[in-house]
This record gives structure tokens, C-alpha cells and sequence, in this order.
């Protein structure tokens, strides 16, 4: 599903993000990425969006090179990834309902298909209830499944997530990364996890990748993540 | 389509913007309005003036019919008049008394021999009643010459430097506007720098992020155009009468409905063509997505 292959990414500034990464997600995996701050876990997941672009190598999602993909064809590309991102990013001019609602306007869906996908999404993720309120309105752990609710509103292939319990207390934390790993079981949506949060990691005993300065330390089934 | 509610949600959420941009835009179309009201009715005066005989040359009282008829003959030669048409010793006298019906002291004791025959002239151009005025002095049988040359030049040195002047202070406005437009465009993309990478990432295409703010020029442009015109119909509307007896015999009223019709539509392409460059230039400089 997702393949980089010799990827390098250094920055502007000289900073070496990544340095010959190799790895290989098969579709509907649960991979967490781990690691400490600078690793380059969220270079990992910018570069698979193709938010930014690599110095070298390559990345394929689907068997397709991305840094092939024409810039006016990126948009099909991202319509096939949903992303949660630590702070966030919920628009707090809108509601709960307006702002999990706007990746299908953008697919440029009907608005009565629009009312039906968006209650059927914000049922799952436990948020029908607050579909009127604004996101000042809400706790931390609502916020996230506010912006779950977003990235998985179009069916995404995969779904990416930075740091999505950065911001919340250990027992939102544990509820988020739930309602992922349903997302995971139930939709067969591959994740893809950025996260230095150990206790979490090794609950879930899922697949870690660690990185560390750039390159792949280690990469295990049912792995743990040892902070020492 | 929900993008012109989100334009209009968007003018909302920082409407002095949206009005500066809009009266930028009526400013703009007002005065381009009234420079072109200007150099039509400029236009339709010199035409007047042209129309009429434009040079009248007076005979002395010994001249006769050929002589007369020779010299128009020479005058038609040029190939430069329009017409020429002799008045004489009786139809001048006729013309006369018409003239002072009303007043009958002015009238008493005028017989036709006090009155001269003449010629009346209408050029082509205005630029060549210099020339006929030349022939027609240089005949002996010509005691005076009359022409509107003066008047003539001055209303074409009018015109232009109203078309001149008009042509330099609209463009300067239209730059002025078109910069309203471009910054005001330019601080709605900052304000919405977070939606906009948001819709970015969720895999909205550059022409969906885009449509709402050419959506805003050009609706500057078209709410713009619009008061101008009407603004401007509702003056000449109210001030016809002034004008009117301002050019006396010149008639430019009634103004058809249809001409403000074609000048609205004419205004709010042009208006919203400006918005639409305008709103394209800020995208290009400020929307930074790929």
C-alpha cells in the first residue's frame, strides 16, 4: 500500500529529517511510528501526503510513485488519505457538523447526502449529540474525535495521525487511539501513527517502527516502544 | 452550489473591506461614466456644429448671379465641402424678417437691397475651413467672410483634452481600484490561511479554494458598476433640463433607456473583469498550495 524506498529528506536549513528510509505498510495495518522529538515521524507522514517533497528516493502509495503525480492530480491523491493531526485543525468558525462535513463538500457531494454521511460518522465516533456545537465548545477528546470524525468522513484508504493524543489527558488518549483502531478493525482503513507516547504504544501491541535521527532503528510486529 | 454562500459569508465576516473595495469600484465607474457622457455629448455638439454652414461669404452689392455662381463652382471644386447653398438679396431678407418677427421697429424701412447675397459653406472637416476660407476671401466680387473656426477649433481642443484627461484620470483610478481589489483579496486569503490548508489537505482542487474569491471581484466589480450607472442615470435623469437649456437648439434629450442599458452592461463586464484579474493576481501572489 505504502512503500518508501531509499528516501532522503533534508531541509533548507540542513537539518536531515530522514536518511535512506526503507519500509513497507501493507493495506490495513496499524503501524505506529515512535520515536523522540526530531526523529522525523512527522516528515514521515508529511512527505506521504506530499506535503513536502523528499531530496531523494522514492514513495509509492499503491504501487504509484507520488512525486510522479502531477501538481493539478495531488488533490486525488489526498482524497484517498484522511488525516488527524495533534492540534487539531478544526476551523472554529464552524461547527462540528460544518467541519467534518467539508471533505465531502469538497468531492463536491449532494448536501442531503452531505446531512446523512455526516450524522452516520459523528454516531460512530460518539459525537451526534454535539453535531451544533463549535469546537470551543468541547472537551480535548471530543476535539480529536471531531477531527477523526473529518478524516474519515470520505473513506479514506489511510489514515494518518500526528501525535493525536499530543494534546490530551491519558484516559482521552486511550479513548482516541479506540476509536482508531475500530476505525482500523471495522473499515479496514490502514493507520499509520506518529506518536512518543509509550504507554499507549504498548497497550495496543500493534506494529512499531522506530526511528531515531532519521533512520529505522527498529521495526517490530507487536513491538514496544522503550523510552530509556 | 454552496461557494456563493461561503463568498457571502466571507464579505460578512469583514464587511469594510467589502465596502471599500465596492465604492473604490462605484468611484471608478461613476467618473468613467460621466467622462463618457461627456465626450458623446462633446461629440454630438461638434457634429451640430459641423453640420451647420460653417463659412458665409457676403457679396458686394455690384456682384452678379455668375460671378456669384463661379465662385461656388470653384468652392465646390475642392472636393472639401459638404454643401453650398447661395442665399440671395431676397432670401436674405426673408430669413430676416423670420428672424424678427416679433420685434416690427427692426423691421421697418428694411428693403432686400440692404441685405447681401452670400454663400453658405459646410465643410467636411472642420481642419479645412481654413483653406475655404482663404478661396473665398481672395475673390473680389467678396466683401466679408464669417466663420465658426475659432468656436470649432475650441470644441475639438475641448473634446480632446477631455478624452485625454479622462482617459489618464480613469486609468488612474482603475489602478486604483484594481489594488483595493488585489489587497483586499490578498487579507481575506491570509484570514483563511487555516482553511485554506485544511481544504488543501483534504483534497480540494486549487479551482475549488480559489472560486470563492473570484467569486468576491467580481461581484465587487458588478455591485460596483451597477450603483455608478445608476447614480449616473438618476443625475441626468434630474439635471436633463439644466443641460438642455444649456445647449439650446443642440438636442441631446431624450436619452434612450436602451444606451444605459448597453453602458450597465458594458461597466460590469469591465468591472468584473477588473475583480476577476485582480482576485487572480492575489491568488497568484498569496495562495500558497500545491
Amino acid at each position: 500500500m505504502i512503500e518508501f524506498v531509499s528516501v532522503t529528506k533534508k531541509y533548507p536549513s540542513g537539518a536531515m529529517a530522514l536518511d535512506e528510509v526503507n519500509l513497507k505498510i501493507e493495506a490495513g495495518e496499524f503501524v505506529f511510528v515512535v520515536g523522540p522529538s526530531g526523529a522525523g515521524k512527522s516528515t514521515l507522514l508529511k512527505l506521504i501526503t506530499r506535503e513536502i517533497l523528499p531530496t531523494s528516493g522514492q514513495i509509492l502509495f499503491n504501487g504509484e510513485d507520488i512525486l510522479k503525480i502531477p501538481k493539478n492530480k495531488v488533490h486525488v491523491l489526498r482524497r484517498r488519505i484522511g488525516t488527524v493531526f495533534q492540534d487539531f485543525k478544526l476551523l472554529l468558525t464552524k461547527t462540528v457538523f460544518e467541519n467534518v462535513a467539508v471533505p465531502l463538500e469538497v468531492l463536491g457531494v449532494k448536501e442531503s447526502e452531505v446531512e446523512k454521511e455526516v450524522s452516520a460518522v459523528l454516531d460512530k465516533v460518539g459525537l451526534l449529540e454535539k453535531a451544533d456545537s463549535f469546537p470551543l465548545q468541547l472537551s480535548g477528546g471530543e476535539v480529536q474525535r471531531t477531527s477523526i470524525a473529518r478524516a474519515i468522513i470520505s473513506k479514506p484508504q489511510v489514515l494518518l495521525a500526528d501525535e493525536p493524543t499530543g494534546d490530551l489527558d491519558p484516559k482521552n488518549s486511550l479513548e482516541v487511539i479506540k476509536l482508531i483502531e475500530k476505525i482500523n478493525h471495522e473499515d479496514k482503513t490502514t493507520v499509520f501513527m506518529a506518536t512518543h507516547n509509550a504507554q499507549i504504544v504498548n497497550h495496543f501491541k500493534k506494529r512499531v517502527i522506530t526511528l531515531q535521527k532519521g533512520k529505522i532503528v527498529k521495526d517490530e510486529k507487536e513491538g514496544r516502544y522503550e523510552t530509556t | 452550489m454552496k461557494q456563493p454562500k461561503e463568498t457571502m459569508r466571507l464579505i460578512r465576516r469583514s464587511p469594510y473591506q467589502a465596502l471599500a473595495a465596492a465604492l473604490a469600484m462605484s468611484l471608478t465607474f461613476f467618473i468613467s461614466s460621466i467622462f463618457i457622457l461627456l465626450i458623446i455629448g462633446g461629440q454630438i455638439v461638434l457634429n451640430y456644429i459641423e453640420q451647420r454652414p460653417q463659412v458665409i461669404a457676403f457679396f458686394k452689392d455690384n456682384a452678379t448671379e455668375s460671378q456669384i455662381s463661379e465662385l461656388s463652382s470653384k468652392v465646390q471644386a475642392t472636393g472639401l465641402t459638404t454643401g453650398v447653398k447661395y442665399v440671395s438679396k431676397e432670401e436674405a431678407l426673408a430669413i430676416y424678417r423670420e428672424r424678427n418677427k416679433n420685434d416690427p421697429l427692426l423691421l421697418e424701412s428694411v428693403t432686400a437691397d440692404f441685405l447681401p447675397a452670400s454663400i453658405d459653406i459646410s465643410v467636411k472637416k472642420a481642419s479645412d475651413i481654413q483653406n475655404i476660407t482663404n478661396i473665398v476671401q481672395g475673390d473680389p466680387q467678396v466683401e466679408r467672410v464669417i466663420t465658426p473656426q475659432n468656436l470649432v477649433e475650441q470644441l475639438v481642443k475641448w473634446t480632446n483634452t477631455i478624452r485625454i484627461g479622462g482617459i489618464a484620470f480613469v486609468s488612474t483610478l482603475l489602478a486604483v481600484s484594481f489594488l483595493i481589489i488585489i489587497m483586499v483579496i490578498g487579507m481575506r486569503i491570509a484570514l483563511r490561511r487555516d482553511e485554506i490548508a485544511i481544504m488543501n489537505l483534504v483534497g480540494a482542487t486549487k479551482w475549488y479554494i480559489s472560486r470563492p474569491f473570484f467569486i468576491e471581484g467580481a461581484l465587487y466589480g458588478v455591485v460596483g458598476a451597477s450603483i455608478a450607472t445608476f447614480l449616473v442615470y438618476s443625475l441626468l435623469l434630474f439635471y436633463s433640463p439644466n443641460i438642455q437649456n444649456f445647449l439650446g437648439p443642440i438636442q441631446v434629450f431624450p436619452i434612450s433607456p436602451l444606451f444605459f442599458v448597453y453602458l450597465w452592461l458594458a461597466e460590469i463586464i469591465a468591472a468584473a473583469t477588473i475583480g476577476i484579474v485582480g482576485a487572480a493576481i492575489a491568488l497568484f501572489r498569496y495562495l500558497r498550495i500545491e
